[in-house]
Order: structure tokens, then sequence, then C-alpha cells
């Protein structure tokens, strides 16, 4: 087709070429409408042609207007990330979700098969037409509508990878006709969900700033221990994301000496990087003339590191008369208790996705 | 029948504000469903409906999006009255804070909504009169002052919940020009219905898609 092959011509730019589209599409539709051949064609088969078009040129398209800039891949993966770290600490009463959404032994939820939501809005990738990506927003929003006021949401992992350029797409490319009505409001909630992500902020929560950063980089940690990517992050590794529950007695002492650090941190740091080298610490070796005034707000910022992280660590050893070896368990059973803990939390994420579409 | 050269289907997406537990979505489930619940659970994000209200000049089917009152979702709003052709207000005639609130919606609106949208001032709980703290006059003044419609409701008596509705489709159906009947949804007519309720300030979707159209 001409117009797939005159989309080359031009420089990318999303909002140009959703608008070309647009225009196309209208165009195509007027065409169809006074075309001999069509004369006879009921209001829907004409609906089902444009529709189809719709899909054949978009599937075509996809390479060039699927999230294709950087800028967009960047927006996906800041999204991505920061709801996986939210999962880890998110609770219901952060966004104002009553107790009664918690009861997880629900009979509505042997009715409605909970995960079926966030299933429906993980298929979003596996299609390439705008209609079909709406359709699966649709879907999940729905589902959820169906459970609305009563039920728990359940099973985690509602975390959609690239949900910033499934939206844009969807907005630039599918039929402005279509997109009203239910199909443009569950599509404006899970803008508003986006948008409230990327804001999300500790008075989006009503917790206080040091909370939401300390929480904010426990999760941080508790994601880091696993070794997982974050910059990686898709559903497949939401699914994995749970720190594993290291039991203490298969704690060997030298691994426990490394975590002290990071045990530190989840009580709430800044930024926790292994301590072996002079970066978390790089005025061990300066005089004080080399010093300058902007200096002390670091130093005053590694002060305090450095005494939360010694009251934890004092905290901890404290719960333990024994030996030093045994001292060092009882900071990984701190450990361990705070890995469940999160396990626990992370349920949570449900929360976050029901929150907007509901 | 005559009617039926006026007789015009017209989409309304109509949009409910206001204060967290003024009632907003006990004002749609009795309008949309006839039916009441005392201890309804607060709206989480918001939810949809849809009513159809046949008058004599049209058919109107609303499109109503309602919304979560509390303040932090409060700068996602603009999102969900973007387009409306109604914005109906709500405040609860037993909380003066709610009835302030509703003052601070009605403003925004008027700063950031589209300039033809149809506003009502609603003065919810019309059945806790013993409790009132906002008098009927008060809100009325108010309303009046700023050119919005005022109607004092109980979703739970079913006061004035209908005739509500019905105002505004009447409204609705007043601003919405007439033209020969049996019109197709076309290009041109959706280009009419822009010029006639799109707010012209930008779209967080690119797009003023307008939600008043014939169907």
């Amino acid at each position: 087709m001409d117009f797939i092959v005159s989309f080359t011509f031009y420089a990318e730019n999303s909002e140009n070429d959703g608008a070309r589209f647009q225009d196309f599409l209208l165009a195509m539709e007027a065409t169809i409408r006074d075309h001999p051949l069509w004369a006879s064609a009921s209001e829907e088969e004409i609906d089902c042609a444009v529709e189809g078009l719709e899909k054949y040129v978009m599937t075509k398209l996809f390479s060039r207007t699927f999230g294709s800039s950087p800028e967009d891949a960047r927006i996906d993966r800041e999204i991505s990330e920061k709801v996986l770290l939210l999962q880890n600490f998110l609770r219901p009463e952060h966004l104002d979700i009553p107790a009664v959404f918690n009861n997880e032994a629900s009979w509505l939820n042997d009715l409605f098969p909970p995960q079926l939501a966030e299933k429906e809005l993980l298929k979003i990738n596996a299609f390439r037409a705008p209609r079909e990506k709406l359709v699966c927003i649709l879907n999940c929003c729905r589902v959820i509508n169906n459970l609305l006021l009563n039920a728990s949401i359940s099973e985690d992992r509602a975390n959609p990878p690239k949900l910033h350029s499934n939206l844009k797409f969807i907005q630039l490319y599918r039929r402005q006709a279509k997109l009203v009505s239910e199909a443009a409001y569950y599509f404006t909630n899970l803008v508003s969900v986006k948008t409230f992500i990327i804001d999300l902020d500790a008075k989006s929560l009503s917790i206080g700033e040091a909370e939401f950063q300390e929480s904010m980089q426990a999760a941080r940690l508790a994601r880091k221990r696993t070794g997982i990517e974050l910059s990686h992050a898709s559903d497949e590794i939401a699914a994995s994301a749970f720190p594993p529950i290291r039991m203490p007695n298969d704690v060997k002492l030298a691994d426990s000496l490394l975590t002290m650090d990071e045990m530190a941190a989840l009580g709430g740091l800044t930024d926790a990087k292994p301590s072996t080298s002079g970066s978390n610490y790089p005025y061990m070796e300066v005089e004080p003339g080399e010093l300058t005034v902007r200096d002390v707000e670091k130093l005053l910022t590694l002060y305090k590191d450095v005494v939360k992280k010694y009251t934890n660590l004092c905290e901890a050893v404290k719960r333990s008369s024994l030996s030093p070896s045994k001292k060092l368990r009882d900071v990984c059973d701190v450990e361990c208790v705070e890995a469940v803990s999160t396990y626990e939390a992370s349920r949570l994420r449900r929360y976050l996705i029901y929150m907007a579409i509901s | 029948m005559a009617r039926a050269a006026g007789n015009r289907n017209i989409q309304a997406k109509l949009v409910l504000l206001g204060d967290m537990g003024t009632g907003k979505t006990s004002l749609v489930l009795r309008f949309v469903k006839g039916q009441f619940y005392d201890y309804q659970e607060s709206t989480i994000g918001a939810a949809f409906f849809t009513q159809v209200l046949s008058l004599n000049e049209a058919t109107i089917k609303f499109d109503i999006w309602d919304t979560a009152g509390q303040e932090r979702y409060h700068s996602l709003a603009p999102m969900y009255y973007r387009g409306a052709a109604a914005a109906v207000v709500v405040y609860d005639i037993t909380s003066k804070e709610s009835f302030q609130r509703a003052k601070k919606w009605v403003l925004e609106i008027q700063r950031q909504g589209n300039p033809n949208v149809i506003m009502v001032l609603v003065a919810n709980k019309a059945d806790l009169d013993t409790k009132r703290d906002v008098g009927n006059e008060e809100g009325e003044q108010y309303a009046k002052e700023n050119g919005l419609l005022f109607f004092e409701t109980s979703a739970k008596t079913a006061q004035n919940v209908n005739e509500l509705f019905y105002e505004i489709a009447k409204r609705v159906a007043k601003a919405v020009p007439l033209r020969p009947g049996g019109m197709k949804l076309h290009r041109r007519s959706q280009e009419r219905g822009r010029r006639l309720f799109c707010c012209s300030g930008s779209s967080p979707f690119g797009s003023d898609d307008c939600n008043i159209n014939s169907w």
C-alpha cells in the first residue's frame, strides 16, 4: 500500500505519524462510503472495513510506531521500575482502599478468578493493532468492574511492561471515533494510573517523606539482592521478584558479613553500595584544608548514614548475647523477617492497578 | 407520529465531582438503578455508568463518569472532566467543608473546563435536614451568582434525583442544534459537535475528542 510506503518518506515523529494516520483513516472511510462497490453496504460493514484497515496498516507500521523513541523507552522503564519498588511496600490504606477489599476469603474469588484481570492486561504486548490493545484494557477493566465493590484483586504481576508506550500508541493510532464512551473511560483510567505512578511521592500516599524514601530504598535493596536487573523489568521478572527467603543456618559467615551493610540499609539509608569502595565514604582521605562549604551538606548526609547504620547494627547485635557467629546469625534472622514481610507486602501490588481501574 | 423529525439521539458525557462522602455514587446509582445503600463504599479511582433518557425533543444517552472525592486523586481530575457536556458538583448539606470544596470545583471547571459545559450544583443528603449545616438559600445564592443550575437532592429518598438528570438532558438537547433526521454519524457532524462543546486547552491525549455526539 502506498500509504505504508509513504510513511518512510517522513522523519519519525509519533505525533505527526498519528495525525497522518487519523487523516488517512477518515479519508479512506469517506472513499469507501462514496464507492459504488460499497453502495449497498450497511453501517456495520463499513465499520468493519475501516477496522480491518486500521489493523492491517498498523501491523505493518508497528516497528516504526510503537515505543520507538528512546524517550518512550525511558518512560516505560521508569514506570516499570517504580511499580516494582512500590509493590514492595504499598498498602491499600495508602490509596484509601477500604479494608473490605482486603478480604481474601471472599466467595467472590471463586466466582471470578481474580488473576483474570491481570492476565487480560498483560496480553496487551501480544497485540500489534490499536483496537486489540484497547480491547485488552477494556477486558481487564471489565473483569475488575465485575469484581468491583466486592473482593480482592489478588495475585500480583499487574505491572504491564511498556505501559506508557501502549497508551501512547492507542491514543495516537486508534480511530478517534472509537475512542469514546466506555472505551475512553477505561482508557482514561489507565492514563490516570500512569500519571499517578509517575508523579507518585510521599504525599500521594499520605506518608512522611522520610518513610517514603526509606521504603523505596529498602525495596531497591530487596530487589538488588535477588540479583535481578531492574532495567530489564518484565512480567516474568515481576513474578519472580520475591526476595528468596534464606534460612539463617544456610548462611555462611562470609555472606553474613557482606549483608550486614545491606541490613543496615534496610533500616533506611540513602544509597547502599558495598562499603568496600571509597565511593560511600569519599572524605576518608581528605585533609581539613581541602574541604569547602559545599561539602558540608554531603558530610552531614554521610554522618547521618553512619549513625543510622551504627544504630541499626547495635540494635541487631543487642538481640543476641551469645557468640559472635550467633550474633551474625541473628542479624540474618532480622533479614529473614524483612524478607518475609516484603513477600507479604508484594501481594499488595495489585492495589496499585486496582486503584485506578476499578 | 410527527415526532420522528425531531427525534435525535445525543450522546453526552456527564462527570460527577465533589468531596468524598457527599453521595456522588449514590446519586448515580439512584438514577441508573433506582437503588440506595446506606453504606456505599468509597469510590476508588472512578466508575462508569450509562443511562438513556427519552425526551420529546431527543433521546439522550448519558455516559456518566463518577470520580473519587479523595484529595490525593485531585490532580487526575482534568482527565476525567475533559470533554464533558455536563459537570455535576455535589456537596453534602450537613458539611460546610464539602460546600467549600464544591466551590473550588466550580472555580476549577470555570477556569479549565469546557466553556460550554452545563454545570450543576447539587446539595445532597436533603433527608438529613436536622443536621443541616449549609442553608438552602446559601447554595442557591451561590449557584445563581455563578450561573449554575441548582438542585437540592436526596439519593436516599430519591428526592429531585430524576429531576436533576432530566433538567440536564433538556439543556443538552437544547445545546445540540437540530439537524435533518436520519443523518448518519459522519465526519462533518462530529466536527460540528466539536465546535460546540470541546475545550480548547491542551489535552493529555493529544486530541480534543468530544463526548457529545449524535449516534
